[in-house]
């Protein structure tokens, strides 16, 4: 009867492991065909972006990933679990999942209490509890407000608490929809700290974003998504340079490529370093051209 | 992108094109005459010949089937216990253990959840058929004032609102590994925890529209100039009429006949 106690066996977190998304296609009751045929294969580790227009299936479609949606057609595999066969309960303890809104996920009364419930949930100890919250809050700067309700803050706040809610349940597998939405620079620079840190460690992170220079600067990987579909997949670098296919779903290219493209700069760069690297170097052929 | 209108279901048939304030009408007679005129099984009636016709007419009828179905079966369940057990005397009907039912509070059970039948059928025939702006611009006519017909449009709204939410919430929480699935009492225990969220969100929810409502000169007063025009006809509006008097005939001849004998006698 102990188990009674621990509503979820999975104590321990998972190792690294990949998902796989095996021609997807999704309709809503309400008859909205939000994906048609999605494949993908995301790598353990690897830092994934999706972009693209509004309603384009985002959402829908990493609500499939943590297994909250279930595919009309095609599968879902998030390592070696079919998301259909296991509870969303289960599979949380693989995928974490930051929601768009973050006051469609608070569910506590304090900060603390909030960051606390996913792992209390996977049936750690309230000494590994505690610790996992202490170490959430901390990422996201806010140690300070553990015993605030979660409505005395700003929505920005109450952002980096469903951040930290999911960090402190040290998922193998991280997904952040719309993470910078509302933030300063400084909580702009937090958070894509604690990306860079989750990379560190071999995690996989997944993130939604219409902040084109925030994903230039965090994701290897840029997936475009425009009316249920993937337009393109690959190096964010080769991505974010496709100007015309880019605009076709109402994403800008980062600053740096359109600069670069102004310039007629051979390649474009993500980075002011690599920008700068590229213009001196086609400085350099000029001068001696 | 598409507007939420509540319950409303979007279908094009007669019934949805009628003035708001006659089908109001109607169901109010059909309600007075299922509450009003004495028998176990009138409000079952009155929705067989009353209710289910024009729901199919509007092509609702598997929406107040499933709808009244769900909202009534809570009501029966405990209205036959508690009516059929306790019921204080009367014919013993069947003995199970130290419990009795009689037939007095059996029928007394059924007569109730019938009139409930009746209270939610109308209710759900009329929102599924009805825009609720409409509804509101209906009753304005009407004389009804603007903060009242707005507690009536939103308690229209309400039910698939809170729908949503309580689904976002369960979502949630799933998200984070709470079991929401599987036998009753996993379920049992996931509802706990989605009560408080759902009420807090909802009163910042009912601030957010409070505030909307009030830059937009909500209680501004005077008459107000609706972009939304209803359809009405003569013919609806004597039948109209017809309804009110039979309704209020259906009451008075009802007090007549319960005063009566004592006036007599
Ligand atoms: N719960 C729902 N019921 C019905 N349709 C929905 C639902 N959620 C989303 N949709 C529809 O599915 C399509 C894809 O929506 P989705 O939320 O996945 O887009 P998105 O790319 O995340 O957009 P955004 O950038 O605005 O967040 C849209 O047409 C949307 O209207
Ligand atoms: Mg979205």
């Amino acid at each position: 009867m102990k188990n009674a106690q621990r509503p979820t066996p999975n104590a321990t977190p998972a190792g690294p492991m990949p998902i796989t998304v095996e021609d997807v296609s999704f309709t809503y009751p309400s008859g909205t065909h939000a994906l048609r045929g999605v494949s993908l294969r995301i790598a353990p580790g690897e830092a994934m972006a999706i972009v693209g227009e509004n309603g384009a299936g985002k959402t829908t479609l990493v609500k499939h990933l943590n297994g909250l949606l279930k595919p009309s057609q095609g599968r879902v595999l998030v390592g070696d679990w079919d998301t259909r066969e296991h509870s969303v309960a289960k599979t949380a303890a693989r995928v974490g999942y930051v929601f768009q809104n973050p006051d469609d996920q608070i569910v506590e009364r304090t900060v603390g209490d909030e960051v606390g419930f996913g792992p209390k949930q996977l049936g750690r100890t309230e000494a590994e509890r505690a610790a996992d919250v202490a170490a959430a809050l901390a990422l996201v700067e806010l140690s300070d407000y553990a015993k605030t309700h979660p409505y005395d803050l700003t929505t920005a706040q109450r952002k980096l608490v469903t951040l930290a809610s999911v960090l402190a349940m040290r998922t193998p597998i991280l997904i952040f929809d719309e993470p910078t939405m509302g933030q300063d620079a400084r909580g702009l620079a937090l958070i894509g700290g604690i990306v860079e840190r989750l990379k560190g460690e071999g995690r996989t992170v997944l993130t939604i974003t219409h902040d084109i220079d925030f994903c230039a600067a965090h994701f290897g990987r840029v997936v475009v998504m425009a009316d249920g579909q993937v337009l393109a997949d690959g190096a964010a670098a080769d991505v974010l340079a496709r100007a015309e296919l880019l605009a076709t779903t109402n994403v800008e290219p980062p600053q740096l490529v359109r600069l670069a493209q102004a310039l007629r700069l051979p390649r474009a760069a993500l980075t002011v370093d690599g920008f700068v690297e590229t213009l001196q170097g086609s400085r350099g052929a000029g001068g001696q051209g | 992108m598409t507007v939420n209108y509540g319950l409303y279901v979007p279908k094009q048939s007669g019934i949805h094109s009628l003035h708001p304030l006659t089908k109001l009408a109607y169901l109010g007679f059909c309600l007075a005459v299922s509450w009003v005129i004495p028998g176990t099984w009138t409000p079952y009636l009155v929705f067989l010949l009353g209710i289910v016709p024009l729901s199919a007419l509007g092509q609702v009828l598997p929406n107040i089937l499933s709808g009244a179905f769900k909202a009534v079966l809570p009501f029966a369940i405990s209205l036959f216990v508690v009516q059929g057990f306790f019921w204080p005397e009367g014919t013993v009907l069947q003995q199970i253990g130290p419990f009795s039912l009689k037939e007095e509070g059996l029928f007394f059970a059924i007569r109730g959840a019938g009139r409930i039948l009746m209270a939610v059928s109308t209710f759900l025939l009329l929102s599924y058929t009805t825009r609720p702006d409409e509804l509101t611009l209906a009753l304005g006519q009407l004389g009804v004032p603007n903060s009242i017909a707005y507690v009536i449009l939103s308690t229209l709204q309400i039910i698939p609102r809170f729908q949503t939410k309580a689904t976002t919430i369960l979502d949630a929480q799933r998200s984070r590994g709470l079991e929401t699935e599987g036998s009753l009492r996993v379920r049992a225990r996931a509802l706990l925890p989605l009560v408080l969220p759902l009420l807090l969100s909802s009163i910042v929810d009912i601030e957010e529209r409070a505030i909307a409502l009030e830059v937009r000169a909500f209680g501004r007063q005077g008459p107000k100039t609706s972009l939304l025009v209803l359809h009405d006809t003569p013919w609806q509006r004597l039948l109209r009429w017809l309804l009110l008097l039979a309704a209020l005939g259906v009451i008075v001849w009802r007090i007549y006949a319960a005063l009566a004998p004592r006036f007599l006698s």
